[in-house]
């Protein structure tokens, strides 16, 4: 039973890591239109910033997040100028393929400032060794963290949207982006904070993943992009709480698939190989999608002729 | 891509830049079709010339060049099928990399482990490519825009893991094709092999384009909702699109496999995928020309920064050429993408229609 719980708890940790992507993800393409595959690289430009500051100059790791932090809104807030409103008016799919090409752009810059990172680095956490065993269940002083800091986000992002004039606005915004204008709101400015709060999500879930795995490299966000962005999908890529939902259903669900495929062989084929875990989770994706086009949560779609 | 009302005058600068879509005979459709078949003809005469040039310039390096200038050729096949789906039928479709690499482990499998003659094997690839095609259509049809795009690009990254699972499971370090017929060693004939191919294809793309099908795939990316009020049937011309681009894929990736000389799961992967989108969205969306203009660019990128040392260094940056490479992928993309949203193979006509201007404007002057 305490193994069960211990596989939950790590789902949990799991998919709190996803869901904070989901929720970065489907921000900006409920306010902006943008599906954005260069997600995975914005965070891991912000958690390799982070590690060059802390091996670098040696900063305080506390010092050298507040600095990650506002590098990260800086990110945004150039990433909307520089890439996001130019491309602001194509269809979604041709600003799909631009993230993609973002995110090759970024990566190739990563890796020319520090092409030390090309390799695996180890990233240390004042947190790393610690833990906390409670009645049979490990619990690692990260794991603690990342939970907390999902939900304390959660949180706030909830009071932002629901209670602030900027929040009310930007959830008028995906709405209807004319009407918000009408109302007086700022769109520029609310398309800069978008990007600002969604690359802010991604350095914290970037400097929380490098920090449970303690390491590090260009490409280190790569295999957890598929997987959020089946969640942000299963949550219906246009609410918040949904996309959430999302991210932490894929987590639990990769983490039970592992504990109960462990072991078990069909044929020559090892079961508990990774590879057939994310094709399963790739193949129920698929059959939810079908079922329900328009996501778990998602509310369907009407088209007007 | 832009979503015009079909009427006459808005059309008109499609019909300057197609004229043979319009099934008019005007002077200008005539003589256009004239420059198409020229156009051919002179194509035709330089491939099949190069390889003497080549023998001119390069002298005893001259085989080692064609054999790159053959990858341009399956670039072709695999940049059109994805047009064909893309550009034409409107799919906002990621996944043509998974056929890729899968109908390059089918041709490798039959060939080499099952010792099968290679023409059985690339039937089967082809034929495997279209079923699956086939298989990822028919959901595809359900799920719409950016929820298809992640599931088409989650296919590609889960088909790559597979064959990357059977690689480590079957305790192999490359996938090498080997049992190839003796005139596909030559680089010479494989050239000449690789481009008849490519040539025949082009030919029937361009009249599958130009048949009730491709104006159905046209009709349906204009607008899909008038297209189906004018009574085109949009699961069979969508699920026709998926299969014959998944085939047409699945060739140029088993002609890949016989380039390489192996198989592997790189060629199912998200970086794969971004090389297709940049040849037909560099080479333009919609448009024959596109595609082979945009492979030419996309194959000839990695031969001319491969002069370059390796790692390069500029100041205190040092990089990887291969880094490189794919990074300069990313940044023409957003280039043309944001500068050029309709491709090198628009910018005739805009200097065309620029040349027509300046007269009249300095007329008024």
């Amino acid at each position: 039973m305490s193994a069960f719980l211990q596989v939950v708890i790590a789902g949990l940790v799991t998919g709190s890591l996803y869901g904070l992507l989901t929720l970065g993800i489907v921000l900006i393409y409920r306010t902006t239109g943008v599906l954005n595959f260069a997600y995975g690289a914005i965070a891991s430009l912000c958690a390799c910033f982070m590690y060059i500051l802390l091996t670098g100059p040696r900063l305080n790791f506390w010092i050298a997040l507040v600095l990650t932090l506002l590098f990260s809104l800086l990110l945004g807030i150039v990433l909307e100028r520089g890439f996001a409103r130019p491309v602001l008016h194509a269809p979604v799919f041709t600003k799909a393929i631009a993230t993609l090409a973002l995110a090759l752009v970024l990566e190739t810059i990563a890796q020319a400032i520090w092409p030390q990172l090309a390799e695996v680095q180890h990233f240390s956490t004042p947190f790393e060794g610690q833990a906390l065993h409670l009645g049979g269940v490990y619990l690692s002083a990260i794991d603690i963290v990342i939970l907390v800091v999902t939900a304390s986000l959660m949180l706030v992002l909830n009071l932002f949207l629901m209670h602030t004039r900027m929040g009310i606005a930007m959830r008028a915004m995906a709405d209807n982006i004319p009407a918000t204008r009408l109302m007086g709101a700022s769109v520029g400015r609310i398309f800069m904070l978008v990007w600002a709060l969604s690359s802010f999500l991604a350095a914290i879930c970037g400097i929380l993943l490098a920090g449970q795995s303690n390491l590090i490299n260009v490409q280190f966000m790569d295999p957890i992009l598929l997987p959020a962005f089946i969640g942000a999908v299963l949550g219906g890529l246009d609410s918040l709480p949904g996309s959430l939902i999302g991210g932490i259903l894929v987590g639990l669900v990769s983490n039970l698939l592992a504990y109960f495929l462990a072991g078990h062989m069909l044929g020559a084929v090892d079961m508990s190989n990774p590879a057939i875990r994310d094709t399963l989770i790739f193949v129920g994706f698929v059959i939810v999608l079908l079922i329900r086009p328009q996501g778990l949560r998602g509310r369907a779609l009407l088209r007007r002729v | 891509m832009t979503q015009k009302p079909a009427v006459d005058q808005e059309l008109a600068p499609d019909v300057v830049a197609q004229p043979e879509l319009t099934g008019k005979k005007t002077l200008g459709g005539r003589l256009a079709s004239q420059r198409v078949w020229l156009g051919c003809i002179a194509g035709i005469l330089a491939l099949i010339l190069l390889p003497m040039l080549s023998d001119l310039i390069f002298g005893g390096s001259s085989d080692f060049q064609l054999h790159h200038i053959s990858l341009i050729g399956i670039f072709i096949l695999a940049a059109l099928a994805q047009n064909i789906l893309t550009g034409y039928a409107a799919q906002p479709s990621l996944g043509n990399a998974a056929f890729f690499g899968v109908s390059a482990y089918v041709l490798t499998w039959l060939s080499s482990d099952l010792g099968q003659p290679y023409w059985i094997g690339i039937l089967a690839a082809v034929v495997v490519s279209a079923l699956l095609g086939l298989i990822v259509g028919t959901p595809a049809l359900r799920i719409s825009g950016a929820h298809l795009a992640v599931a088409t690009l989650g296919l590609v990254t889960t088909v790559g893991a597979l064959l990357n699972f059977w690689d480590t499971t079957a305790g192999r370090q490359n996938y090498d094709l080997s049992n190839l017929p003796d005139f596909l060693n030559d680089d010479r004939t494989l050239y000449y092999f690789i481009f008849a191919i490519v040539v025949c294809l082009l030919f029937l793309s361009y009249h599958l384009l130009h048949s009730r099908v491709g104006r159905a795939w046209i009709a349906i990316r204009d607008n899909e909702t008038a297209a189906e009020a004018f009574g085109i049937n949009l699961t069979k011309y969508k699920l026709q699109a998926f299969v014959i681009s998944a085939a047409m894929t699945g060739l140029a990736g088993s002609l890949y496999a016989t380039w390489a000389t192996t198989a592997s799961s790189s060629m199912s992967s998200a970086d794969q995928t971004i090389a297709f989108l940049a040849m037909i969205v560099v080479g333009g969306l919609g448009s024959l020309t596109g595609s082979i203009l945009g492979a030419i660019f996309v194959g000839f990128l990695p031969l001319l920064l491969g002069q370059l040392p390796s790692p390069m260094v500029i100041g205190s940056f040092q990089l990887q050429i291969s880094t490189l490479i794919t990074g300069i992928y990313g940044l023409l993309l957003l280039l043309v993408l944001i500068f050029f949203p309709s491709g090198l193979s628009s910018l005739g006509t805009q200097a065309g229609n620029w040349l027509q201007r300046k007269p009249s404007k300095g007329g008024t002057e």
